[in-house]
């Protein structure tokens, strides 16, 4: 898979990936590869495509949409696989909005519906490694889903992720609705765990917080990748500088 | 006319009614379907355990699970047609193809079994209990602990074991459990085959209390429908509770004012209890949950 010059250890692979709702398309990305232990953050506007793009990655959404392209994990293609078994195969989505079970507990919502092996790329978390990641998790043990804080919630469907044994970890929004302290916590924690080796796609619209955690950087514009690079050399960039960080055009 | 007697005639009435039911109230409650078929698969359940014992000589001990698994293998079939309608929650196909099912089983069933009553008798529905002035075949005794046991058996799957968990993903939100690596349609599947094979169970159970005919099932399947709604549609805890009640209130009021009229006034029941309480006895938490 060397043809085209790129690098063959990419944990995500997408080529010509393309995403209509109806007939109209949302989404049409060229190539997107993350690196173990990399954090590629997507950014964008509202509608720009950025959750349209992680639940087809996914193989999953509410709606119906049309979706086309090679979508590899570790190699393996994966796009016409169902959603559970590309779960089962290590690519794990948290979605935006409803991510917890709200009818059940914290305990009984970190139960796994299957046990995935360690490997070499694959960390397989115990329940009790997610409540040393996140303490607040263990308080919360007895109570229901739907009592929790929208970051309780945010933790519990980071854990039970981590407890399926992600390679890639997808994140769709993970600091909305989050107390500043608490967004910075919760990506530290990711920047933790890619230092361990998981690969995180990680869409923010909070772009100063995502921009101190990530590796790379996506801009989505109407579905496409309009700007790509290093963090620390888009950090500087005018155009993002004006489009997202709020600062003025000099 | 004795008032005791006609308790315990509706405390066994009521758990038959509950038994019948519990399938249903599973179907409801994890993959929000309905089955008007359910009442032809009682009947179904109720001539393959009396073929068993009858015809083939098979034990009734043996021809429950017999009668159990063709029930079983008859929800798989039902839910490999509908299942593209159960994706997209499409109760009214639903709805239609589980009726036209059900009439399609009646008719198999006439031409398999012929269309004269039968009597199923077992071993234990030949045999009485006396309690001084009171009376019941070890049968309905039978019935009780059966209906008792499998609730209990059903609710502590529900909350203690993994699968439980699972299902009860999928009951909430299918689509956030495929996320949780659950195979969404293995669990429809897998609540059909057990709808079949539960009201199959229920079905050799109670059948022997009552001649059987292929044309039965419409009443099986209205008492359900009153039982499942009653309890608040797919709790398990709420469903024994509207069935047992169900079943005193149906005996006493045959009993105290006129049989005749038992059904219309169960209706009158269901129909005041859903204006007072539109979620049923049970508005929530119970056992399968909604």
């Amino acid at each position: 898979m060397t043809a085209d010059g790129l690098r063959t250890d990419a944990v995500l692979r997408v080529r010509d990936l393309r995403v209509a709702y109806a007939g109209n398309q949302a989404v049409a990305v060229d190539a997107l590869d993350v690196a173990p232990g990399e954090i590629v953050g997507v950014i964008g506007a509202n509608g720009a495509g950025k959750s349209t793009l992680v639940n087809a990655l996914a193989g999953w959404s509410r709606g119906a949409p049309r979706v086309a392209g090679d979508i590899a994990l570790d190699g393996r293609r994966i796009d016409d696989r169902p959603t559970h078994e590309r779960v089962r195969a290590g690519l794990l989505l948290v979605p935006e909005g409803r991510l917890v079970f709200s009818r059940m507990t914290v305990e009984d919502n970190l139960s796994t519906a299957f046990a995935p092996l360690a490997a070499p790329g694959r960390r397989v978390y115990a329940r009790e490694e997610i409540y040393q990641l996140f303490p607040r998790l263990r308080e919360r043990s007895g109570h229901l889903g739907a009592q929790l804080s929208g970051g309780e919630r945010q933790m519990l469907g980071i854990g039970r992720a981590l407890m399926l044994g992600p390679k890639l970890l997808l994140l769709d929004e993970p600091s909305i609705g989050l107390a500043p302290m608490l967004v910075s916590q919760v990506l530290q924690t990711m920047r933790a765990l890619a230092r361990s080796g998981l690969s995180i796609l990680l869409v923010e619209q909070n772009v100063r917080a995502a921009m101190e955690v990530v590796d790379r950087l996506l801009v989505l514009e109407r579905g496409r990748v309009t700007l790509e690079g290093p963090a620390g050399a888009l950090r500087d960039d005018p155009r993002i500088a004006r489009a997202y960080l709020g600062a003025h055009a000099a | 006319m004795n008032l005791a007697q006609q308790l315990v005639n509706g405390i066994v009435l009521g758990h038959a009614y509950a038994l019948v039911a519990i399938g249903w109230t599973v179907l409801l409650g994890v993959a929000r379907l309905v089955n008007f078929g359910h009442g032809q698969l009682y009947m179904l359940g109720a001539f393959v355990t009396w073929w068993a014992v009858t015809r083939a000589g098979v034990p009734y001990g043996l021809a429950l699970p017999l009668a159990m698994a063709v029930g079983a293998a008859f929800g798989l079939l039902m839910q490999r047609i509908m299942l593209r309608a159960t994706f997209e929650q499409n109760l009214v196909s639903i709805m239609i193809m589980t009726l036209g099912f059900g009439y399609v089983l009646h008719g198999a069933a006439a031409l398999v079994f012929g269309s004269t009553g039968q009597i199923l008798e077992t071993a234990l529905s030949t045999r009485d209990i006396d309690l001084g002035p009171l009376w019941l075949t070890w049968q309905d005794a039978a019935i009780v602990v059966a209906t008792v046991a499998v609730f209990l058996a059903l609710g502590w799957t529900l909350e203690r074991t993994r699968v439980g968990r699972l299902v009860r993903m999928v009951a909430e939100d299918p689509q956030l459990a495929q996320l949780a690596g659950i195979d969404v349609r293995r669990v429809y599947y897998g609540v059909f085959a057990f709808e079949g094979a539960a009201v199959a169970f229920a079905a050799g159970m109670v059948a022997p209390r009552t001649p059987i005919l292929t044309s039965m099932g419409f009443e099986e399947v209205i008492m359900t429908f009153v039982v499942v709604v009653v309890g608040g549609i797919g709790s398990v805890r709420g469903s024994y509770f509207a069935g047992v009640g169900l079943g005193i209130f149906t005996a006493l009021f045959g009993a105290l004012v006129s049989p005749a009229y038992t059904t219309a006034a169960a209706f009158l029941m269901l129909i005041a209890l859903l204006v007072l309480r539109p979620g049923g006895l049970s508005t929530g938490a119970a056992g399968g949950a909604h």
